[in-house]
């Protein structure tokens, strides 16, 4: 057994970009490789939109900040969004003209999965799928969309079930962090969240990383399968989205009565936060999801 | 028997072996008239054989002083050892609730929720092991062991550079006259001197800790190893808990003795778990109750509002107190507010 020679690595971990500067600022980069990023969100705010846009900015050259690589992309909940994905990746190709030769929906290979069980007994499959790339490009990006819908209908609510499931966490994300490290993978898993009932006292209110609290759409939540799945992650990215009323972020006050009865201006804010990452400060980012892509905005 | 190798007269050496002194170190710890007495003989011939004998202990040359047993010391020469060396987490209060920081020859538990920067702290040590002795450090190497993946190469940079700086400054505060004391330290050096290994299963976590024996015997100026976490491997499901006990309880014995046999520090970074106590669910460190007697000190981070707390769980030698600090840009620091006054418990 011989230590790696930290020197020998590149000095900056390998980033996967999402797509849009300010984005990666954010993120220092982008989703790193060889570790696991979990983005949290409630049921609409962007995480499957973010996903398909990182499986498409993989296959861009390092020199864009992309890994130039095909993405593995296992989905659990709905069936794939392969309209959506047709509708980003022309918005793509006709941005990056020279780099994109074949549809880059070629390189995104889809699997479904459909319980937590059937998603440890296929990584055998999925090694050896990693190791023997079909394509030009090797898989760089495995996307798991989501990790929740798995564990939250297979596992009754006693003990011995608690904890079977508990130790399937660790199973799995012992899994993937080893074919992160053995092929320079970034894994995404995605999220979704439960609401916080009650005082945030004692363990119902646990902080987790650097925000007091996780709102969204003016709920306090928190990020579903509890404390257990938290330790076998490696970051944690919040999504939330807040409806506000236009005009009040200026300090203007908004006669509602005034806008023609029921009718007032609304607009959703969405925003990105860091909970927590060994690499990144605190720090949040706002976006918006447009028909070509999701972007940051900075104000 | 070493009596036997005495240079006395036969009847002396024949009433010394009836009376059961057989070896020298039992000799060493008596007074002459004790022996004489015992012995029923003058003064002087007892004083006589105790001359000898502390003679022939000297030539000896045992190590250990007057112990029957390799190794063995009394708490009295143990007391006047060589104050023993500790590494500095680069925030006062920190240190301060630590006596100074993260002692050697010891073995450290550091556990907490996620995010708390058990990681941060974990970096923080290996860069601050390596600090020269002329500013006060071990000028040790570091082992770091990750098993979850969580070391990030730019974040150790970023910390070593940092460290670098507030060495530089207090080369220029203090050192002003000392014109050969100058900083040759660059960060890639710190990187170069942090040995780091990654392990994917708890087989190969065993066999590396097995390994670390002969490693840093070869490396002799490792002063700390860290494990960032003991724990993930082993929270997947084992049929045999009791299995698992025993693999652990090894770990910990294995990891002691090399805190004692090599001076260095030992960190252990843990997750936490929920436990029914009482009636009621409360967060504890994980591995269970079996592995909380392994450890010598225990420090739990916890959050308070929007504050990082430490808090010595367990140490026979500090007493339970909490201390805040920080996470930032350039590692753990004194935190900026106000909560800087520590907390007896």
């Amino acid at each position: 057994m011989t230590p790696e020679n930290l020197l020998q690595r590149p000095l900056a971990t390998q980033k996967c970009t999402l797509g849009c500067p300010v984005l990666d600022r954010c993120l220092g980069g982008g989703i790193p490789c060889n570790s696991i990023t979990e983005l949290v969100a409630e049921s609409g705010c962007g995480k499957t939109q973010l996903c398909l846009q990182l499986a498409l900015s993989a296959q861009l050259p390092p020199s864009l900040g992309g890994l130039s690589a095909s993405s593995l992309y296992i989905h659990t909940e709905f069936s794939f969004p392969s309209r959506r994905l047709h509708q980003l990746s022309h918005a793509f190709r006709s941005s990056h003209p020279l780099i994109f030769g074949n549809d880059p929906c070629d390189s995104i290979f889809v699997h479904a999965v459909y319980s937590a069980d059937h998603l440890f007994d296929i990584m055998p499959k999925i090694e050896s799928f990693l190791a023997n790339p079909r394509t030009q490009f090797p898989v760089k990006l495995i996307v798991i969309d989501s990790i929740a819908a798995l564990f939250r209908s297979d596992f009754e609510n006693t003990p011995v079930e608690l904890k079977r499931r508990s130790s399937l966490f660790f199973k799995i994300s012992g899994k993937l962090k080893s074919l992160a490290k053995r092929f320079g993978l970034a894994v995404v898993v995605t999220n979704q969240v439960v609401d916080l009932v009650g005082p945030s006292e004692g363990l119902n209110g646990l902080k987790v990383g650097n925000l007091a609290s996780l709102v969204s759409s003016g709920r306090r939540v928190c990020a579903a399968l509890g404390l257990s799945w938290a330790n076998c992650v490696n970051s944690r990215l919040f999504l939330s989205r807040n409806e506000e009323v236009v005009g009040e972020e200026n300090g203007l006050v908004v006669d509602v009565n005034a806008c023609g009865g029921d009718f007032v201006p609304r607009r959703t804010r969405r925003r990105l936060h860091v909970v927590f990452a060994p690499h990144l400060p605190e720090s949040s980012c706002e976006f918006v999801i447009t028909r070509e892509r999701v972007f940051g905005v900075e104000r | 028997m070493e009596v036997g190798r005495l240079p006395i007269s036969a009847s002396q050496r024949g009433k010394l072996i009836s009376a059961g002194y057989t070896t020298l170190s039992s000799l060493s710890s008596i007074s002459p008239s004790y022996l004489a007495r015992d012995l029923k003989i003058s003064d002087n011939e007892a004083a006589e054989i105790m001359r000898v004998a502390s003679h022939g202990h000297r030539l000896d040359g045992s190590k250990g002083g007057c112990g029957t047993v390799n190794g063995a010391q009394t708490a009295w020469d143990m007391l006047h050892e060589e104050m023993i060396p500790r590494i500095t987490t680069s925030c006062a209060d920190l240190d301060n609730i630590l006596g100074g920081g993260i002692n050697c020859k010891e073995v450290t538990e550091i556990g907490g929720v996620p995010g708390i920067g058990k990681t941060q702290l974990g970096i923080q040590l290996a860069v601050n092991v390596q600090i020269p002795v002329d500013y006060g450090g071990l000028g040790g190497k570091a082992i770091y062991i990750d098993t979850e993946g969580s070391f990030m190469v730019e974040r150790a940079l970023q910390i070593a550079e940092a460290c670098i700086e507030d060495m530089s400054e207090f080369n220029g505060l203090l050192r002003k006259d000392f014109q050969a004391c100058q900083l040759k330290m660059h960060p890639n050096n710190i990187l170069e001197n942090i040995f780091y290994f990654r392990v994917c299963s708890y087989t190969e976590q065993i066999a590396l800790i097995n390994y670390l024996d002969k490693f840093i015997s070869e490396h002799k100026d490792v002063k700390i190893v860290i494990v960032d976490s003991v724990t993930f491997h082993f929270r997947q499901d084992f049929d045999d808990m009791a299995l698992r006990t025993r693999l652990l309880s090894g770990i910990a014995l294995k990891l002691m003795k090399l805190a004692k046999e090599f001076s260095l520090a030992v960190v252990l970074l843990n997750q936490v778990t929920t436990k029914y106590i009482d009636g009621s669910f409360q967060l504890t460190l994980a591995l269970g109750d079996s592995w909380s007697h392994s450890c010598t000190n225990r420090v739990i981070l916890y959050w308070n509002g929007n504050e990082r707390y430490a808090y010595i769980d367990k140490s026979p030698s500090l007493r339970s107190a909490s201390a805040c600090y920080s996470v930032t840009s350039k590692g753990i620091r004194n935190s900026a507010s106000n909560c800087k006054r520590i907390k007896m418990m």
